[in-house]
């Protein structure tokens, strides 16, 4: 069974389509959400909500595309959503813990990381570390990146999922590695691993 | 080459994206100093990561929590509601808030403004009222 075989069973509320649908493309569009939010949990929520898009919407589908060019471009802007959701949560959270003086989750965090073996602490740090860099760059620089890095996928598919020419993907891709290379020696400097 | 300009490329270096005249350079430099040695394993470390991470393996029962998800009705259409409401209502205070600043502000300024002037108006008045030369006359 082709995609667009796939797809015309679900627009008919096939769902043997749709579960096949959903099998093949679970790895990818969990990794990709993963690339951007960094969290297992939020990223296979991520991927169920961009599932039940997918069949919600289907009709919309006009095959202009193929089918992961589209899970690739509601997963990156569910992702994206979700961290912008959660700034804005702990925006109002930093209120409210300064007029109840609340105490600082992320300082609990580090206090409890003293429990455990050395080794640990340091592959913790450095994933933290990479993350912290990685949810500094830019929406689109990160979007690019994720995709080229976690995906594997190329600077013209890139194109293809963001919508945006061929050098604008180089050069996203190019800056985003500036940048993270930037963080990334900041933080070796100030030997903060 | 020196450190800062080695520093810049090591990402580019890593991923194998360099000139080979660029390359070259890297490596002969690489060979001599410890610190870009030392930030060159600190970068391959950390971009390590993503490899260690990616791929992860998607859980079992990821098609059936779907399916169940997929016999809820849909209550996006609340959702939306509720978030409008919201917005509405801190714009609402927001707004108030500003009003009630500006219209505190006018009431402070306005008082500064008259308190010295009255005060000085009557101490002129004062002295028309009752001159000096009246007032020790009086006194004798």
């Amino acid at each position: 069974m082709d995609e667009y075989q796939l797809i015309n069973g679900i627009q008919q509320g096939d769902r043997k389509s749709y579960q096949i649908l959903v099998e093949t493309y679970q790895r990818m569009v969990v990794n990709t959400c993963l690339g951007i939010v960094h969290n297992r949990e939020d990223a296979e929520d991520l991927a169920q909500d961009v599932f039940l898009e997918i069949f919600r919407t289907a009709d919309n589908f006009r095959g202009d595309s193929k089918i992961s060019t589209w899970l690739y471009r509601i997963a990156t802007n569910r992702s994206l959503n979700l961290i912008r959701n959660n700034k804005r949560k702990r925006f109002f959270q930093t209120i409210e813990e300064t007029f109840t003086g609340g105490r600082n989750r992320a300082s609990e965090i580090s206090e409890n990381r003293s429990d455990q073996p050395d080794q640990n602490i340091t592959d913790e740090q450095r994933s933290a570390l990479l993350h912290r860099a990685l949810d500094r760059l830019p929406a689109k620089q990160r979007t690019a990146f994720t995709l080229n890095k976690y995906e594997e996928l190329s600077y013209l598919q890139i194109a293809e999922i963001m919508e945006i020419s061929l050098a604008s993907v180089e050069s996203q891709i190019y800056r985003a590695k500036k940048n993270l290379q930037q963080l990334l020696l900041e933080c070796y400097k100030k030997k903060c691993v | 080459m020196n450190h800062k300009s080695i520093h810049k490329d090591l990402i580019f270096y890593i991923d194998n994206e360099l000139s080979l005249e660029k390359r070259i350079a890297v490596e002969k430099h690489l060979e001599d100093c410890e610190d870009c040695r030392s930030f060159l394993a600190f970068l391959q470390e950390g971009l390590m990561i993503i490899e260690k991470e990616k791929n992860p393996t998607v859980s079992p029962f990821f098609y059936t929590r779907l399916s169940a998800r997929l016999e809820k009705p849909e209550h996006q259409g609340q959702s939306q509601w509720v978030g409008l409401a919201q917005s509405a209502f801190f714009s609402f205070l927001l707004i108030l808030g500003i009003y009630g600043g500006l219209r505190l502000g006018n009431n402070a300024s306005s008082l500064k403004l008259y308190q010295p002037a009255t005060s000085s108006i009557l101490m002129l008045n004062d002295f028309e009222a009752e001159p000096i030369e009246s007032f020790l006359l009086d006194k004798l």
